[in-house]
C-alpha cells in the first residue's frame, strides 16, 4: 500500500498523474497505490494533519504558496513522508530552497515521461522504506543497548549497597560461596 | 604703322579715362566692330549663351563660349574674362581665355595687379594702345613677347553697382587699333555680358545649393534609415529581454499541458489494451457459450467485464480526451500569442485592430507570470477597431503588464481597463504594487533607467513604449502613489491621419 498525495494548481495535471499512478499494467507499476489529489496546497496540508502519507508530490508554482514552502510545511507535519517536486519551471533559488529547506528526494521537470516518473516514484518509495527500516532497526538496537545498560546500572547499585554481592557465586544447589 | 594719338607718348600708351563723348576715331576696321555689335542676331546669341547656364552646363565652358562670341564680335584676336572669387573682395580669377598660354585659366591675380586689377579697382574701362609691355601697370594682360599686344580694351563687369570682374580683348600688331568709340560701345556690351554672367553665376549657385541640399537630404535619409534600423534592433532586443522576463510563465504554460497530454496518451494506451483484451475474451466466451452454457448461467465474458470497470473507462476516456484537447489547444494558443508578439519588423503595416483581442493575446503570455502574485481583472469598454501597428502595440501592453506584475510583491490586483473618449481609445493598466517615488517619476521614460536588478530589467521598456505610442500619435500618462500602486494610461487616436487603411485588415 502506497499513500500518495499530489498537489498541482492545474486539475488536468492532477487527473493525468492519477491515471499514471493507477496504471497497473505499466512497468514499473506503483505497488497498491492510493492517490489523493489537491489543487490547493492549504487543503493538502489540512489533509495531512489527519491522514498518513508516504509520498508528497508537489508542483512548484502555485497561487497560495510555492512548492518549496508547501513541502517545508508538509515535512513539519509528517517528517517521514517522502517529498518530490514536479515542475514546469523553477529558478535556481527555488530549487535550492526545495533541496535545503524542504529536503526533497527528487526534482522532476515537466513535461514528464510517465515511465521515468513512475520509476522515480517507485524508487523514492523504496528508498524511504529502506530508511524507515534502517531507523527501526537502529531503534531496536538502541533499545536493547538500553536494557543492557539498565542491568549494568542495577549491578552497580547493588554492589554499593552490599559490597561484594555482585561477586557472590552460587553453588549449584543454591548455596552461597564466600571467598575470603 | 602705329597710329599715334595726339595725347600719347611715343610708346602710345593710353591710360586715360575715356570721356563719354570721346571723339570717334575713324580707324580702319573699327566700323566692322560697330556693325557686329549692332547686329541683333549676335546679341541674341550672346543672351542665349547666358541662358544655357541654367541647363546645368559646365560653367567654365559657358564662360569660354561667351568669351569666344565676344572676341569674334569685337574682331579681337584674343580675350579673357576674370571674375572676383566668391567670398573675396578683389581676388580675381581668370575664368576664360582664348589664345592664352596654358595654365592661365584658373590662375588668380592678387589685388590691384595688372590691367584687370586696375579696372576692377577703379571700376572704369581702359583702352591700351601701343606696347603693353611698357605700360606702367605691374603685369600685362597679354605678355606674349612674340606677338606683342598692339591694342587692348578692358571693361569692368558690373551688376547693380557691384563689380564682379572684368573682360579684356586684344588685337595684335597688324590689326587696326581700338578706338575710344569702340571702348564706349563695348561698355554697353559688357553690361549685358555682366548680367549674363551674374545670371549664370546665380544659376550655378542655385544649382549648387540644390545639389548641396539634396546631398544633405540624402545624408539625412541615410541617417534616418540607420536610426530606424537601430530603433528596430532595440525593439527586437527589448522583445527578447521581455520574453526572458516572462520565460517562466511561458515555459509553465507550454510544459504543463504537454506534460499531461503525453501522460494521458500513456493512460489511454493501457485503457485501450484492456478494452481489446475484454473484446477478445468476450468473443471467445461467445463462441463457447453458443455450444455449452455454463452451469452457473454466468459467461466468462461477463466475469471479465465485471473485473474491468467498463463504466469507469467510459467516463475516464471521455474526460481524458477532453482534457487533452484542452491542453493542446492551450499550447497552440500560447505559441500563436508568442508569434503575434514577435512578428512584425520594420515593415509592419497599419491595420485596424480589435485591441481587446490584442490585449488578451498579450495577457495570455504574461498571465502565468502574474497569476501567482495578483488577481487579474479586466474591465473592457466598447472599443471600436483602432488603426495601429499591432505587434508594436502588443509590445507596449506587454511592457506595462510585466512592469505591473513586477511591482507587485504578492496578493495584488492587476486591472486592465479600456474605453473611448472622443476620437481616442484609452487602455489603462493599473497595479496595486510599490508605486513610483517622485524622484524617479520624471526618469522612467528615459532609456536604460531601471530600478531592477540585472536580468529583470533593461530600462528600455517604457522608453520604447513611449516612442511606439508617439508613433501612433498617442501618449502615455502615469498616475502613481508610493505604497498604493500605479496606473499607466495609453491614449491612441482611433484613426491615423495620414494613410488610408489598407484593405488587408478587413
Ligand atoms: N507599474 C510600475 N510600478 C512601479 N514602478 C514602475 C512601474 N512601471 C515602471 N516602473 C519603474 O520604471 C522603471 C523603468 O521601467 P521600464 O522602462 O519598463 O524598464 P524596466 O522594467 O526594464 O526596469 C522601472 O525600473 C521601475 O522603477
Ligand atoms: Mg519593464
Amino acid at each position: 500500500m502506497a499513500d500518495l498525495l499530489i498537489v498541482d494548481d492545474e486539475p488536468n495535471v492532477l487527473n493525468a498523474l492519477r491515471r499514471m499512478c493507477m496504471n497497473r499494467t505499466a512497468t514499473p507499476a506503483i505497488p497498491d497505490p492510493h492517490v489523493a489529489t489537491f489543487a490547493a496546497p492549504l487543503e493538502a496540508l489540512a489533509y495531512m494533519r489527519t491522514n498518513r502519507v508516504d509520498l508528497v508530490i508537489s508542483d512548484y508554482r502555485m497561487p497560495e504558496m510555492d512548492g518549496a514552502s508547501f513541502l517545508t510545511k508538509a515535512k513539519m507535519l509528517q517528517p517521514d513522508a517522502a517529498r518530490m517536486i514536479l515542475s514546469a519551471f523553477s529558478d535556481m533559488e527555488g530549487i535550492v530552497r526545495a533541496i535545503n529547506d524542504a529536503g526533497i528526494f527528487r526534482f522532476v521537470a515537466k513535461p514528464w515521461g510517465d515511465t521515468e516518473l513512475r520509476a522515480s516514484i517507485v524508487q523514492v518509495l523504496e528508498h524511504r522504506d529502506m530508511m524507515l527500516e534502517n531507523r527501526r532497526l537502529a531503534d531496536e538496537v538502541r533499545q536493547q543497548q538500553d536494557i543492557i545498560s539498565r542491568q549494568q546500572l542495577e549491578l552497580v547499585r547493588l554492589e554499593a549497597e552490599s559490597p561484594g554481592i555482585t561477586r557472590v557465586r552460587w553453588t549449584p544447589d543454591g548455596g552461597v560461596l564466600i571467598e575470603e | 604703322m602705329a597710329r599715334t594719338e595726339p595725347n600719347t607718348m611715343r610708346s602710345a600708351l593710353v591710360l586715360k579715362k575715356v570721356p563719354r563723348q570721346s571723339p570717334v576715331l575713324d580707324a580702319p576696321g573699327a566700323a566692322s566692330i560697330t556693325g557686329k555689335l549692332n547686329d541683333f542676331a549676335w546679341i541674341c546669341a550672346l543672351y542665349e549663351l547666358g541662358q544655357t547656364a541654367a541647363a546645368g552646363v559646365d560653367p567654365l565652358k559657358v564662360q569660354q563660349d561667351i568669351l569666344k562670341h565676344i572676341v569674334s564680335g569685337l574682331d579681337a584676336e584674343s580675350g579673357s574674362i576674370a571674375l572676383i572669387v566668391e567670398g573675396t573682395d578683389d581676388l580675381l580669377e581668370i575664368v576664360a581665355g582664348t589664345d592664352l598660354p596654358p595654365g592661365t585659366v584658373g590662375s588668380r591675380l592678387p589685388r590691384g595687379v595688372g590691367v584687370f586689377g586696375h579696372v576692377v579697382a577703379t571700376g572704369q574701362p581702359l583702352l591700351i594702345n601701343g606696347d603693353a609691355a611698357e605700360t606702367r601697370l605691374p603685369v600685362q594682360i597679354n605678355e606674349r613677347r612674340d606677338r606683342a599686344t598692339h591694342s587692348a580694351m578692358c571693361w569692368p563687369l558690373r551688376v547693380q553697382e557691384r563689380t564682379i570682374g572684368a573682360l579684356a580683348v586684344n588685337r595684335a600688331a597688324g590689326l587696326p587699333k581700338y578706338s575710344v568709340e569702340d571702348l564706349d560701345r563695348g561698355q554697353v556690351l559688357t553690361s549685358l555680358l555682366a548680367l549674363v554672367m551674374a545670371n549664370h553665376r546665380m544659376h550655378v549657385e542655385r544649382e549648387n545649393r540644390i545639389l548641396e541640399l539634396s546631398t544633405l537630404n540624402d545624408a539625412m535619409q541615410r541617417m534616418n534609415a540607420l536610426l530606424e534600423d537601430a530603433q528596430n534592433q532595440l525593439i527586437q532586443s527589448e522583445k527578447l529581454a521581455s520574453i526572458g522576463q516572462i520565460a517562466a510563465g511561458v515555459a509553465h504554460e507550454i510544459n504543463n499541458p504537454v506534460g499531461f497530454v503525453l501522460s494521458n496518451l500513456g493512460a489511454l494506451e493501457s485503457y485501450v489494451g484492456s478494452l481489446f483484451a475484454l473484446a477478445e475474451a468476450a468473443d471467445a466466451a461467445g463462441a463457447r457459450s453458443t455450444g455449452e452454457p455454463s452451469p452457473e448461467g454466468v459467461s466468462p465474458g461477463q466475469a471479465l467485464r465485471d473485473g474491468t470497470d467498463i463504466e469507469f473507462l467510459r467516463t475516464d476516456i471521455a474526460a481524458l480526451l477532453a482534457e487533452s484537447r484542452d491542453g493542446l489547444g492551450r499550447v497552440k494558443a500560447i505559441v500563436q500569442d508568442l508569434k503575434n508578439f514577435s512578428r512584425g519588423g520594420a515593415d509592419e503595416s497599419w491595420e485596424l485592430v480589435d485591441l481587446h483581442a490584442a490585449l488578451e493575446s498579450t495577457l495570455n503570455i504574461v498571465r502565468n507570470e502574474i497569476k501567482y502574485k495578483a488577481r487579474i481583472e479586466t474591465r473592457y469598454g466598447a472599443l471600436p477597431e483602432v488603426e495601429c501597428l499591432p505587434s508594436r502595440l502588443n509590445q507596449v501592453f506587454l511592457n506595462l503588464l510585466v512592469n505591473a506584475g513586477q511591482a507587485i510583491e504578492a496578493n495584488g490586483r492587476l486591472l486592465i481597463e479600456t474605453g473611448v473618449e472622443g476620437t481616442e481609445a484609452w487602455i489603462a493598466v493599473e497595479d496595486t504594487g510599490c508605486g513610483i517615488p517622485k524622484e524617479h517619476l520624471n526618469r522612467i521614460f528615459e532609456p536604460f533607467f531601471t530600478t531592477k536588478p540585472v536580468g529583470q530589467g533593461t530600462g528600455l521598456g517604457l522608453s520604447l513604449s513611449y516612442s511606439i505610442v508617439r508613433k501612433h500619435g498617442g501618449r502615455i500618462d502615469v498616475d502613481t502613489e508610493v505604497g498604493r500602486g500605479t496606473r499607466f494610461t495609453v491614449r491612441l487616436p482611433l484613426r491615423q491621419p495620414r494613410a488610408a487603411v489598407p484593405a488587408t485588415s478587413v
